[in-house]
């Protein structure tokens, strides 16, 4: 082949030294010249060879050696199938696969269950492993950890094809994923859609005729329906607070209004925690989410904070052991030393004057329960502040006065708030008084997942 | 759904076939991302999910051909992923790519058994320095450095040690063509 140029744009790219001008039209020369193609591959095949001769790639599997191990494995047929020559790469292989891929985690675990049931009926319990393959759920949530970091909250009825720690195939039902940093670029395919994580937190909803909704509550997705995929169409970016429909034909993407409701059973569980009963909620986020300025007088809402995080000093908290919120003098205030991984989560009752007796007042009760123990509640206003600097979402500009007021000792009056931690530690019982314009703030950190 | 310990006699079935089929894959592979390093940790990935995903391989279909799809998906979440940084190859030249290199497959395994001794014929200064430049670990400038030679004399006169290979290994299958 007599076109230097094009060889200049393949040299540079095996050796890392194109720049992504001469990329790209390597790139669109390819796309549109199967000659050029052809040749493209013979380089590749070139080059990898060349690589699999001279680099000590059998030497690298032969460093993951376990001698003890090369003699169980019986390969009573190899010489038949490989021949010689290949047997001992066979068995080099089949040590690291032995070493490797026998005890590889498995692609995702069931970390939470609440009354998940699968299609015969049988209950999915933490735990369990998932291999690649389908995944059904009759009724219910279950929470697949994948080992790529991935989470992704499946409620049911659906049906998902796990492919792999990266992909999954969302043929029905909805789901929620939260994907951390190494797991970017993980892969929803729907009948109608193809949905790649750019670092996020999302929704996906699968009806039965393959219609797929995606809602984005943090972070970056894109989106692309099935034929404009196929037709090599870019796909849509969407970004925090924004929505997409796709019957997989229409292009482009329809918009559709922000309304999580869809995923108020997944969400939770994705975000850690297991149950919220009562006047409860917990709140999906959307554009410019904070505490400051959700409006909802009716529910104690619960809003996550920083997840994952270890204070640098030792945190003050009002509450540590189950039993009733008590008011403590300062000195007798529990730490909790700067060692664990913490998960923080802001639980409010905004009250605010509304309907025909705006001033009357009422309680508002409720239960949450999470995934993991909680370690300190943080009610007096002072420690609420001091916790915001460590335990608040950055930028977020937290209210003034927050109340929480237990029932003082000996008193036997009514119209205070309780608190009540559960003996399983993971349990909060609520009642707080819907007292209009005051607002009620106390802060939750929950050891980290 | 739940994981099950691997039958031997599918194990060792699998084994033989990844063998015999992986550098096929890691030539695909490369074509796709372009850095050696790179292409050997999406293929160490999908060899995993290939083994995990066994059960839905037929015994007596085209393994390789089943084994470039697992390798094009891993290959395409990696790019994926290194987009935001740099410019990489797009969905739609990976499918193109997949497809020629189904098409080629065999035309590639017999240039890959050519090479060979098309590197015996190698004068003795130009094997060493393809065996230094394609090292593990090493570079064409790590290479460079050790003979004290600048890396992009060394650069261009790969590039030129590459072009006689490729013609070395035409003239063999042109021969084996002539006398088969």
């Amino acid at each position: 082949m007599k076109d230097q140029e094009l060889q200049d744009w393949i040299d540079g790219s095996f050796n890392s030294v194109a720049t992504d001008a001469e990329l790209e039209l390597l790139e669109e020369r390819l796309l549109h010249d199967e000659v050029a193609r052809k040749h493209y591959l013979n380089e590749a095949n070139l080059h990898a060879s060349l690589r699999r001769r001279f680099s000590a790639g059998e030497a690298r599997l032969s460093l993951l050696l376990d001698p003890p191990n090369v003699g169980r494995l019986s390969f009573s047929r190899r010489k038949v199938v490989v021949g010689l020559a290949v047997a001992a790469s066979v068995a080099l292989i089949a040590s690291f696969f032995d070493r490797y891929v026998a005890k590889s985690p498995p692609t995702a675990v069931i970390a939470h269950v609440i009354g998940a049931y699968d299609e015969d009926g049988a209950t999915y319990e933490a735990g369990d492993t998932v291999s690649p393959g389908v995944f059904k759920i009759l009724r219910g949530v279950a929470r697949l950890d994948f080992s790529s970091g991935a989470r992704v909250s499946v409620e049911g009825p659906a049906q998902v094809e796990v492919i792999d720690e990266m992909k999954v195939i969302l043929n029905q039902g909805v789901v929620t994923a939260t994907i951390p940093e190494p797991a970017v670029g993980f892969v929803i395919d729907t009948p109608t859609a193809h949905v790649v994580d750019l670092g996020t937190s999302f929704g996906v909803s699968v009806d039965t005729a393959g219609l797929t909704d995606v809602y984005v509550f943090d972070g970056e997705v894109e989106v692309s329906s099935r034929d404009g995929r196929k037709a090599g169409a870019v796909g849509k970016l969407l970004r925090e607070g924004e929505a997409v429909r796709t019957d997989g034909k229409s292009t482009p993407i329809d918009t559709l209004a922000y309304d999580v409701s869809p995923f108020e059973a997944t969400w939770p569980v994705n975000s850690g925690v297991l149950q919220t009963t009562g006047s409860m909620r917990f709140v999906t986020p959307g554009p410019n989410f904070h505490p400051g300025n959700h409006v909802d007088n009716k529910h104690i809402v619960v809003f996550p904070e920083r997840r994952g995080f270890v204070p640098a000093e030792p945190t003050h908290v009002d509450m540590v052991d189950p039993g009733r919120y008590e008011r403590r003098r300062n000195e007798e205030l529990p730490v909790l030393l700067p060692e664990q991984r913490l998960t923080s989560y802001l639980l409010q009752l905004n009250a605010f004057p509304e309907g025909e007796k705006p001033n009357r007042r009422r309680s508002v009760r409720g239960q949450i329960t999470f995934a993991k123990p909680i370690v300190g509640v943080v009610m007096a206003n002072r420690l609420l502040k001091k916790s915001e600097e460590v335990f608040g979402i950055p930028g977020v500009e937290y209210p003034g006065a927050r109340m929480i007021e237990p029932r003082p000792e000996g008193d036997q009056g009514r119209g205070f708030d309780s608190v009540i931690l559960a003996a399983d530690r993971r349990t909060l019982l609520i009642e707080l008084q819907e007292n209009p314009g005051n607002l009620d703030q106390f802060r939750v950190l929950v050891e980290a997942e | 759904m739940v994981d099950q310990v691997p039958d031997s006699s599918r194990y060792e079935e699998f084994v033989s076939l990844y063998v015999r089929h992986e550098p096929a894959v890691f030539s695909f592979v490369l074509s796709m991302v372009r850095n050696t390093a790179d292409a050997e940790d999406v293929v160490q990935r999908a060899s995993i999910t290939m083994w995990r995903c066994f059960d839905r391989y037929e015994s007596g279909t085209n393994f390789r051909n089943w084994a470039f799809q697992v390798a094009k998906n891993t290959a395409l979440n990696h790019l994926t992923k290194q987009r935001r940084d740099r410019h990489v190859f797009g969905e739609k030249l990976i499918e193109l790519l997949a497809v020629q290199v189904e098409e080629q497959a065999d035309h590639l395994d017999a240039r890959r058994r050519a090479l060979d001794s098309c590197l015996e014929k190698l004068p003795e200064e130009e094997h060493e320095m393809v065996a230094g430049c394609y090292a593990e670990g090493s570079s064409i400038r790590s290479f460079a450095e050790q003979v004290g030679e600048s890396a992009n004399k060394i650069y261009k006169r790969l590039n030129r040690v590459r072009r006689q290979l490729h013609r070395c290994i035409e003239r063999q299958l042109g021969l084996e063509e002539a006398t088969g």
